[in-house]
């Protein structure tokens, strides 16, 4: 049974629920709207709901937050929208192309040289910094590069244990996701440090920002991409194949636009997480990339809670995103797929 | 020269073997459908020519070249999938031009092809829209031209038309015929539909479980089936079956059903079957060479099931001792079901298959 086919007083009572929800899901989002056209006084003197009738609304909160007195609005909205736009693209794609990957090749890794990758690793770190003395940056970097090369190179050798296959990488990938953001970001802060004092700033640089959005970002993308991709129809990349088309070109000439609709919709989550995300952005920057999350939560500290800018500042910050699933989400649907194969 | 050569290919999945180890020669020019029942290895066996599919030993010719390890783009072939496989954000133009586009082809030349090709096929009225707004006919033939264009050494089908209604099914398989006809390129034609089969091949090479039961053309493999598999899977109604012996010696050799029947041997068949008196044997009647007529040769009793008028002729689909069997009547005669009935058999017509391995003896 559908709630379209309700009639009379059910369907009204159904709409009657419907609604209530709606306020409650919208109510926050218009007491930030009113909030922020609040005087000081009238914030603190008890709730208005009214502008114009409960209290006269007054546009200084807005113009303190472009005047720039409550910290650089516009520097933190460009370094917003530009780390969000590109970290999100550019996990997109990378995390498309890994979840394609996954989805029509068959990768066997073995778990001895997992294992092996692991030791090394940890074993070259802890050798480079107590035994040769080198520094944490510069003995990770070798370390890690050494083990990688190594774990690949045995793993061509028929090593005893079990062998892991495509889901488990998929597994280990999502799995990255199950430690709290704050492990990652405080270590990532070390790194990042680390990488400054060997000279290549990472700390509040655009570069270091995105670069750790993108990896954060990237099993999402992979665990999402891969569903969509393994619904698509095989019989079209095996047309192409017969036709000679590279695989690159079968890529993004086919698979991906073939896969649109869950493109937008990871991008579109992509770019949630990252437009919205604090953590990181606390740790990695401090000045010139700070982000608008970085804003609001600043809004609080510095003069005591100053409702009516914090709801300006938020209100910056929601407004984006609800143009953007605005424009997106009528290309989210799916139905693209019709006409290739049936 | 384009002739196809399959020397002892196999294909096994883990330890299941699909296709034991399977010969087959496919000429220049040649229109070779491969039929057989479902799960029986076509699709397998095409893929394995196309590359889609490694084999898993044996090696595959196309021409001189050995292709056995080449990737698909590179063995010059076309292929038309059951599912159509167009690109479903590309028009029918881009579809039809897509291969060229990706391999350089000069735009003016493309155009042309794809020009000619959507002539060929009459979609000249459809060149900007997606497959989406198609119909299933039309998309099969958005397919077809996708390969045409291609011009390849050989053209590979996988049951092309099995998702088109009886009539366009038709249509379409005299399309391809004639286009066959006009490019005169290796085709390999895959189907479980053995009317498709019968009516497109040059030489159809019937598959049963990965095995190659007969290849020959279409009339020789209705008149002469090599065995039992073969002569029930060729025709439609396919052909009845009686279990029985033969029993008897000389002139008198007569063929003694198990539900009680019995068949005195056409004097033409004497001298191949003599040496098997005795032992057991399956009697192959096809419907067709049956009649109410009683001067056509000898006669069966069954009890009608079912009466079956199909214009110009009545089917009757009956038993014998517990044995289906379907008669062809003239649409004259109106037996009734529950009726006995009389059925006179052509006896020169008659098939007769060891029971101990189902091979014809004639
Ligand atoms: N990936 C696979 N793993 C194991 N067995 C497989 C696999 N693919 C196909 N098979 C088996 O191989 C056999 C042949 O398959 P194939 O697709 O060639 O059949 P077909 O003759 O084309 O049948 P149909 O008429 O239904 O298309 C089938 O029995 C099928 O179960
Ligand atoms: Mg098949």
């Amino acid at each position: 049974m559908s709630v379209r086919d309700l009639r009379g007083a059910k369907r009204h009572w159904v709409l009657f629920g419907c609604l209530i929800w709606l306020t409650f899901a919208l109510f926050p989002l218009y007491w930030v709207a009113i909030t922020s056209l609040k005087s000081p006084v009238d914030v603190v003197g008890g709730p208005t709901y009214l502008p114009f009738v409960d209290f006269q609304p007054t546009l200084k909160a807005w113009t303190e937050l472009f005047s720039g007195i409550r910290g650089e609005f516009f520097s933190n909205f460009w370094s917003s929208t530009i780390v969000a736009l590109s970290a999100s693209v550019i996990a997109t794609i990378i995390g498309s192309m890994a979840a394609y990957a996954l989805v029509r090749f068959t990768f066997r890794v073995r778990l001895m040289s997992g294992i092996t990758f692991f030791v090394v690793a940890m074993g070259g770190f802890l050798f480079g910094r107590e035994v040769l003395g080198i520094g944490p940056a510069t003995a990770s970097i070798i370390a890690f590069c050494i083990a990688l090369a190594l774990s690949i190179f045995i793993n061509r050798f028929k090593l005893p244990g079990p062998v892991l296959g495509n889901d488990d990488i998929v597994f280990w990938f999502v799995s990255q996701r199950l430690f709290p953001p704050i492990v990652v970001a405080f270590a990532l802060f070390l790194l990042y440090t680390e990488m400054g004092k060997l000279g290549f700033r990472m700390t509040d640089t655009y570069f270091g920002l995105t670069l750790a959005y993108v990896a954060f970002s990237l099993p999402i993308v992979i665990w999402l991409m891969r569903d969509f991709i393994a619904s698509l129809p095989l019989d079209v990349e095996e047309a192409a194949m017969v036709d000679n088309v590279p695989t690159w070109r079968i890529f993004f000439g086919i698979v991906l636009p073939m896969s649109k609709p869950g493109l937008i919709a990871t991008f579109v989550i992509t770019l949630a997480f990252v437009w919205n995300e604090f953590l990181f952005a606390l740790f990695l920057t401090n000045s010139k990339w700070q982000t608008l999350p970085i804003l609001v939560a600043g809004q609080n500290s510095q003069r005591g809670d100053e409702w009516w800018a914090i709801s300006a500042a938020a209100l910056v910050a929601i407004v984006p995103m609800v143009i953007i699933a605005g424009l997106l989400g009528r290309m989210m649907r799916s139905g693209l797929l019709m006409g290739a194969v049936k | 020269m384009t002739n196809i050569r399959l020397k002892n290919i196999e294909k096994s999945y883990g330890d299941v073997q699909v296709i034991p180890p399977l010969d087959l020669e496919i000429e220049d020019g040649e229109f070779v459908v491969l039929v057989g029942p479902s799960g029986c290895g076509k699709s397998t066996t095409l893929r394995m020519i196309a590359g889609l599919e490694t084999t898993s030993a044996g090696k595959v010719f196309i021409g001189d070249r050995d292709v056995t390890d080449l990737r698909p783009g590179l063995r010059d072939c076309a292929m038309v999938f059951q599912s159509y496989a167009l690109y479903p954000h590309m028009t029918v133009k881009e579809n039809i031009g897509y291969g060229m586009k990706v391999r350089g082809v000069d735009k003016k030349i493309a155009a042309e092809a794809v020009a000619n090709a959507a002539r060929v096929l009459n979609l000249t009225d459809y060149l900007h829209r997606k497959p989406a707004a198609l119909s299933g006919g039309q998309r099969q033939r958005v397919a077809i031209g996708r390969a045409i264009v291609r011009d390849p050494e050989v053209f590979l089908f996988d049951e092309p038309l099995s998702n088109l209604d009886a009539k366009l099914r038709v249509e379409m398989r005299v399309e391809i015929k004639q286009l066959h006809r006009r490019l005169k390129t290796t085709m390999v034609y895959v189907t479980h539909d053995q009317v498709e089969a019968m009516t497109m091949a040059d030489r159809v090479v019937v598959l049963n479980a990965g095995i190659i039961e007969q290849a020959a053309d279409p009339i020789t493999l209705y008149e002469f089936p090599v065995n039992k598999f073969v002569a029930s899977f060729i025709g439609a109604p396919s052909m009845n079956m009686l279990e029985g012996k033969l029993s008897g010696t000389g002139d008198d050799l007569v063929f003694e059903s198990d539900a009680g029947a019995s068949f005195p041997i056409p004097k033409s068949r004497i001298p191949a079957l003599a040496e098997f008196s005795g032992e057991r044997f399956s009697l192959g009647i096809r419907p067709e060479h049956t009649s109410e007529n009683a001067d056509v040769g000898p006669k069966i009793q069954i009890k009608v099931i079912d009466v079956e008028p199909l214009g110009p002729h009545t089917l009757l689909i009956g038993e014998v001792g517990g044995e289906k069997f379907t008669a062809q009547f003239s649409s004259r005669s109106r037996p009734q079901p529950d009726d006995m009935v009389d059925v006179y058999v052509n006896s020169g017509e008659v098939h007769f298959f060891r029971e101990s391995d189902g091979r014809a003896v004639r």
